[in-house]
């Protein structure tokens, strides 16, 4: 009875406190002075009653850990995946929004894009009890290494440190695209490491035993084979759903196809290819489809006058003749869609390829002949390598064969990842020669513009496209710090990439989770996790629950 | 010590050779002459016999299309099973692959692959080998200081990872495995073959040559190298085994032979994940393929060991 | 004797030192690993300081310079893709590796061996045919077949063993073990590699065995024991068999070696985290002094067991030590 009462009291007071905690965030208080731009920020759900974490997750990975992706402040790619277990950022994108608060509670930025202010919640604690700070976030800024590194460190002139929860950035010059990058998908930079413990055990200790404010914390690791996470109850906005989180690498499909259907594996990725099918048919196992981006063609050197890919009926031809509906089938059993842009219409200003804003490229093997013999190959001709991604082997045959039926031959280029990956960010030096198609595909979150800076102008890290048409309008893009213009000028470039046959789009790709019955919650509304915008991997971790 | 011991060959005639050859073709046991003698059978006649293209895909009936995909007309029917099973038809004997090409015909263009690969990959190793190990054996001195320390060195690298090594280094193609293969393998034979001459090398045949001023190299070819040749040939046909398994597995861990042409050790990793689906022929053929070649080449390259080791001949 | 032994020693430091150069000069050949690590859209500035952080924006000649003076302290670099010490790494997963290797080993003694002794004293019999098939097949087939015929049969069809990896990690008193539940549990993990990686060898063992039992039972040796009326059990157990093992442990010796340090093939398609997916993983990720450390601890290994034979075998025979 006693007992009672004191524990009807307890949770009383700790709802109280919940509630007193929160209610600054309605009244925010300016921190910058002058016009403010606009900016798109969605509140975070934080739970007022905190469960308890229950059961253990085990979740298989489509490639190798590396302890590199525990430590923001070194590179950006796969490593998301963990910045969202460890580590938490000021804004990221979560099922909200693609801008939502995190660590931060109120953001501005000034019209001209010329300062950033962000107020940290109140009461942050990193995950051994150490408050995390404004001048954590400062630390942060200034020994980030990694992605862009070079923009935030051109484009900052000071910052400043207003107290222990408010922060403001100031700029040389109108920094439009900061709160892009600066969110937690678009680098590493916002997602905030504790000062006192990186600098106490050093870069290496800290991708040994990483330390962060995110929802799980570090427990063990096998380079390269596992990693093990375990709940953090005093997380902010809620506690974790799963006590346990192992994450394991399993490059072979079959492997973890396996995995999933004797338990040993609960969440899978990449589920694709020849198997999918087996997914599908196993009415244990739930799959979403992700789909994540449309795949493409690009031709490096076809802007060489000795490129077969120079004349524009050539790059014509071969995108009239694949037989995307059939690919699509055969690939994806029919879950990817023929698409009609090379960038995901979830990306912000991105033209949509489904028919509605970009036609679906058609199938015409006739026309594409007529189109080769035209520009002068009636009997089609030989080109060097068809470069595909890396694993997607199959799918390169798939298209060889669409190709070949037109008279344009060639043979596969198997390379690994890492190679891949080098020589695709080589830029035109990757690829010596001006006979070659390379396969290509990149979920990447934000804004469509990041992928043209890389893919689509001249000099991009990536680009094969050098076009002074493409330049002038990119020069426009840049100069402007009007976004309804920005994202004209940005779907104008677009249209005009597809148009001329720069990139051949293919289809939107599925990249398909799979998960066992011990995911909770039980049927298709497993589903709701995975919507994050943009997300190739269905975060965030503290709100997955299992069974037992 | 005063007589030329029996079976060392003073000189070597093309009689004496041609004989000698014929006996051994006429010994060969009979089991591995024969499944070698499929395998070269269909690598030689595929471009005529194969029922279909190597590359393209077998072109289906419309009763076909409609019974996969609902549909009247289709580019290619996927994953036909073979003729024993349900669904299968003699059109395809071995059934089609993932994108509707006809088994058996890559099978046995497949055969080619492998069989030039492994040969002239072994041929190169051998003779890299042979010459090396001779100077080394010969010579003495430097020259057999110098070799042999790099091919030790040679040895102790694991053939596998030097092979995919390589293979990162020059890129994919079928000739650069070739290159791949002779790099990788002729250390076996430096070692073999130097060991060989330094015994031969206080033979007296070779030094009554030395005696009536015949020059080094001519002793070097021909003396030292026809004598070494049955011990470069027993060890040629065990090679070829092991080159024939590095070929497979270089092409499985995809960085061999480069698609579409077909590799069996790629025909393997391609339907690695059909297994998982109860398509088990669609890899366990190509294996059994490369299981048969090696076997034949290991049974023969017993042979030759006993047949060519006197010591050995009545093992 | 002490000048043989001390020849053989500077040949193997030699030896030693020619497979760091070269595997130091190849891996250097296969690609700019700074490239490989970075996304597309990477600044210059970004792989400027990868690459000076991984020591390659100096000369060569003191990059080799510097990777012979990190060695001659058993310092064995930073891993580019892992992050961590190679040699951390390594000996995280050399437990791993011996567990895979041990089990090969002694499948490939137990199945070699006998076989090789029957097939040796019922020579050109059925029984010498059928173990020689045994032999000729455990060489014939690649380890990836076997390996995949195995997960096919045992692991997908009649769902007898798992397929993925060593098992997991649990927790005693706070600390993460994967020793214990290993034996306890995960055990049935190891079988399938095992027996795929065991086969092959023992078709090895099978034949150098057969051979060494038939040099020995032609021996004078042998035909004074017979003379002296030893019964023939007798002779092949006590007197033969000791003297015919003499090669094979060396053999077998040098093919434990090989399976604890090379096994890629199996470890890959078994997912087992050995040595052999380590260095499969640094090939693929160009991660030059992942391969350095690993080739270089399994060269060492080698040169080492040589090393002892070698000087063994001084130590029985004279012949050899006088010959050179």
């Amino acid at each position: 009875m006693y007992k009672g009462t004191f524990a009807v009291l307890a949770v009383l007071g700790l709802w109280w406190a919940v509630a007193w905690g929160q209610s600054p965030t309605s009244t925010p208080k300016s921190i910058l002075a002058g016009p403010l731009a606009h900016v798109d920020i969605k509140d975070a759900k934080v739970d007022a009653v905190r469960g308890t974490p229950r059961g253990t997750l085990n979740i298989g990975l489509h490639f190798g850990i590396d302890p590199g992706w525990f430590d923001p402040l070194g590179y950006y790619g796969p490593a998301l995946h963990f910045y969202y277990l460890i580590h938490d950022a000021l804004i990221k994108p979560m099922p909200q929004g693609e801008f939502t608060y995190s660590l931060a509670e109120h953001v501005e930025m000034t019209a001209d894009f010329t300062k950033a202010a962000f107020r940290l919640r109140a009461g942050l604690k990193f995950q051994d009890g150490h408050p995390l700070t404004t001048a954590d976030v400062k630390w942060t800024y200034e020994n980030y290494r990694g992605y862009n590194v070079k923009l935030f460190q051109d484009k900052l002139e000071r910052i400043e440190i207003v107290d222990a929860r408010t922060i403001v950035f100031h700029f040389k010059g109108p920094f439009v695209d900061f709160l892009d990058l600066y969110s937690g998908a678009g680098s590493g930079i916002g997602w905030v490491l504790p000062r006192h413990y990186y600098e106490k055990v050093g870069k290496d200790g800290f991708k040994a035993r990483p330390l962060g404010a995110g929802p799980f914390k570090f427990v063990s690791q096998e380079a390269g084979v596992q990693a093990s996470f375990e709940a953090w109850d005093e997380y902010w906005r809620r506690a974790p759903g799963v006590r346990a989180i192992n994450v394991r690498g399993i490059r072979d499909l079959a492997a973890r196809m396996a995995g999933l259907q004797t338990g040993e594996l609960d969440l899978a990725y990449g589920m694709t290819g020849k198997l999918l099918q087996k997914v599908m048919a196993d009415p244990k196992l739930r799959w979403d489809p992700n789909f994540t981006a449309p795949w493409h063609l690009m031709f490096p050197g076809y802007n060489e006058p000795s490129s077969p890919f120079h004349d524009k009926r050539v790059r014509q031809a071969v995108s009239l003749a694949i037989n995307r509906q059939f690919l699509v089938r055969q690939e994806t059993h029919s879950v990817g869609k023929p698409w009609g842009n090379w960038i995901s219409h979830e990306n912000r200003d991105a033209l949509c390829g489904d028919g509605t804003e970009l036609p679906v490229p058609l199938h015409d093997p006739a026309k594409a002949k007529q189109l080769l013999a035209e520009a002068g190959y009636p009997n089609g001709f030989d080109f060097d390598w068809y470069v595909p991604f890396v694993p997607y082997f199959d799918m390169a045959e798939r298209v060889l064969t669409d190709l070949r039926a037109v008279g344009i031959r060639s043979k596969v280029q198997m390379l690994d990842a890492p190679a891949y990956m080098a020589q695709t960010s080589k830029g035109r030096k990757g690829f010596p020669g001006n006979r070659t198609i390379v396969q290509r595909i990149d979920p990447r979150p934000g804004g469509a513009k990041a992928l043209i800076r890389i893919y689509a102008v001249c000099g991009g890290p990536a680009s094969y496209i050098c076009e002074p048409q493409i330049e002038a309008l990119w020069a426009k893009h840049e100069a402007s710090i009007d976004l309804a213009e920005r994202d004209r000028l940005s779907k104008e470039i677009q249209r005009l990439i597809v148009e001329e046959y720069y990139l051949v789009p293919l289809y939107l790709n599925p990249f398909v989770h799979a998960v066992t019955p011990k995911v909770l919650p039980e049927g298709d509304a497993v589903r709701h996790y995975w919507d994050t915008v943009n997300a190739p991997f269905p975060w965030p971790w503290e709100v997955w629950e299992v069974k037992g | 010590m005063a007589t030329i011991p029996v079976g060392a060959t003073y000189r070597t005639s093309v009689s004496r050779v041609a004989r000698r050859s014929y006996r051994l073709v006429a010994e060969i046991p009979a089991i591995p002459l024969a499944m070698l003698a499929i395998l070269a059978f269909a690598a030689v006649s595929a471009p005529v016999l194969a029922p279909h293209s190597k590359l393209d895909p077998v072109k289906p009936t419309p009763g076909q299309c409609q019974a996969k995909f609902g549909m009247a007309d289709c580019p290619y029917v996927d994953n036909v099973p073979p003729f024993w099973a349900r669904g299968g038809t003699m059109d395809t004997p071995l059934g089609t692959d993932f994108l509707g090409r006809d088994v058996l015909s890559r099978l046995m263009h497949g055969a080619r692959i492998s069989l030039v690969v492994a040969l002239t990959g072994t041929l190169f190793a051998g003779a890299i080998g042979t010459l090396l190990g001779v100077l080394a054996g010969y010579l003495g001195k430097w020259w057999d200081q110098v070799i042999m320390r790099v091919t030790d060195a040679w040895l102790t690298l694991p053939s596998l990872v030097f092979a995919i090594l390589l293979s990162s280094v020059r890129g994919p193609g079928l000739w650069n495995v070739v290159v791949i293969l002779a790099l990788v393998f002729w250390s076996r034979y430096s070692r073999a073959v130097r060991g060989e001459v330094l015994a031969l090398r206080e033979r007296d045949f070779v030094r009554l040559a030395e005696i009536n001023g015949i020059g080094k190299l001519r002793i070097i070819w021909r003396h030292l190298i026809p004598n070494v040749m049955n011990t470069v040939m027993v060890l040629f046909s065990l090679q070829v085994g092991v080159a024939v398994i590095i070929e497979a597995s270089l092409s499985f861990l995809g960085v061999g032979v480069p698609p579409p042409e077909p590799s069996w050790g790629l025909m393997m990793a391609q339907e690695r994940d059909s297994l998982m689906e109860g398509k088990w022929w669609l890899a366990v053929l190509p294996g059994i393929c490369i299981t048969m070649l090696v076997l034949s080449a290991n049974m023969l390259g017993d042979w030759l060991r006993v047949r060519l080791d006197p010591q050995l001949r009545n093992r | 004797m002490r000048r043989y032994i001390l020849v053989r020693a500077l040949y193997s430091l030699i030896t030693l030192w020619l497979l760091v150069t070269i595997i130091f000069a190849m891996v250097r050949l296969t690609g700019d690993p700074v490239l490989m690590k970075a996304e597309p859209g990477a600044d210059a500035v970004y792989l400027a300081e990868l690459r000076r952080q991984w020591g390659l924006d100096r000369a060569l000649y003191w990059q080799y310079a510097s990777f012979l003076g990190n060695l001659l302290q058993g310092n064995f670099g930073h891993s580019f893709e892992k992050s961590l010490p190679v040699r951390d790494i390594y000996f995280e997963r050399l437990p791993n590796s011996l567990k895979l290797g041990f089990a090969a080993f002694i499948i490939s003694i137990v199945l070699g061996v006998p076989l090789g002794m029957l097939s040796a004293l019922k020579v050109n019999t059925w029984w010498d045919n059928i173990g020689k098939m045994i032999a000729l097949i455990g060489l014939s087939m690649p380890g990836f077949f076997v390996g995949m015929v195995l997960i096919i049969v045992f692991g997908v069809e009649l769902g007898w063993l798992p397929v993925l990896g060593k098992g997991s990690t649990i927790f005693v008193w706070g600390a993460p073990s994967t020793w214990l539940p290993f034996w306890f549990r995960d055990w049935p993990h190891l079988i399938m590699p095992a027996f795929a990686l065991g086969w092959y060898f023992s078709g090895a063992m099978l034949r150098i065995t057969r051979s060494g039992m038939l040099d020995v039972m032609g021996s004078d040796y042998i035909k004074l024991v017979r003379l002296k009326g030893v019964p023939e059990r007798m002779v092949v157990a006590k007197h033969a068999l000791k003297n015919s093992m003499i090669p094979v442990l060396t053999f077998a010796g040098l093919n434990l070696l090989i399976m604890v340090n090379v096994a890629v093939v199996i470890e890959v398609i078994f997912n087992w985290p050995g040595v052999g997916q380590l260095l499969y993983d640094g090939l693929s990720n160009r991660d030059f002094p992942m391969v350095q450390g690993v080739v270089l601890m399994s060269g060492l290994m080698i040169v080492v067991l040589n090393f002892t034979i070698d000087v063994l075998y001084g130590y029985v025979d004279p012949r050899i030590r006088l010959a050179r």
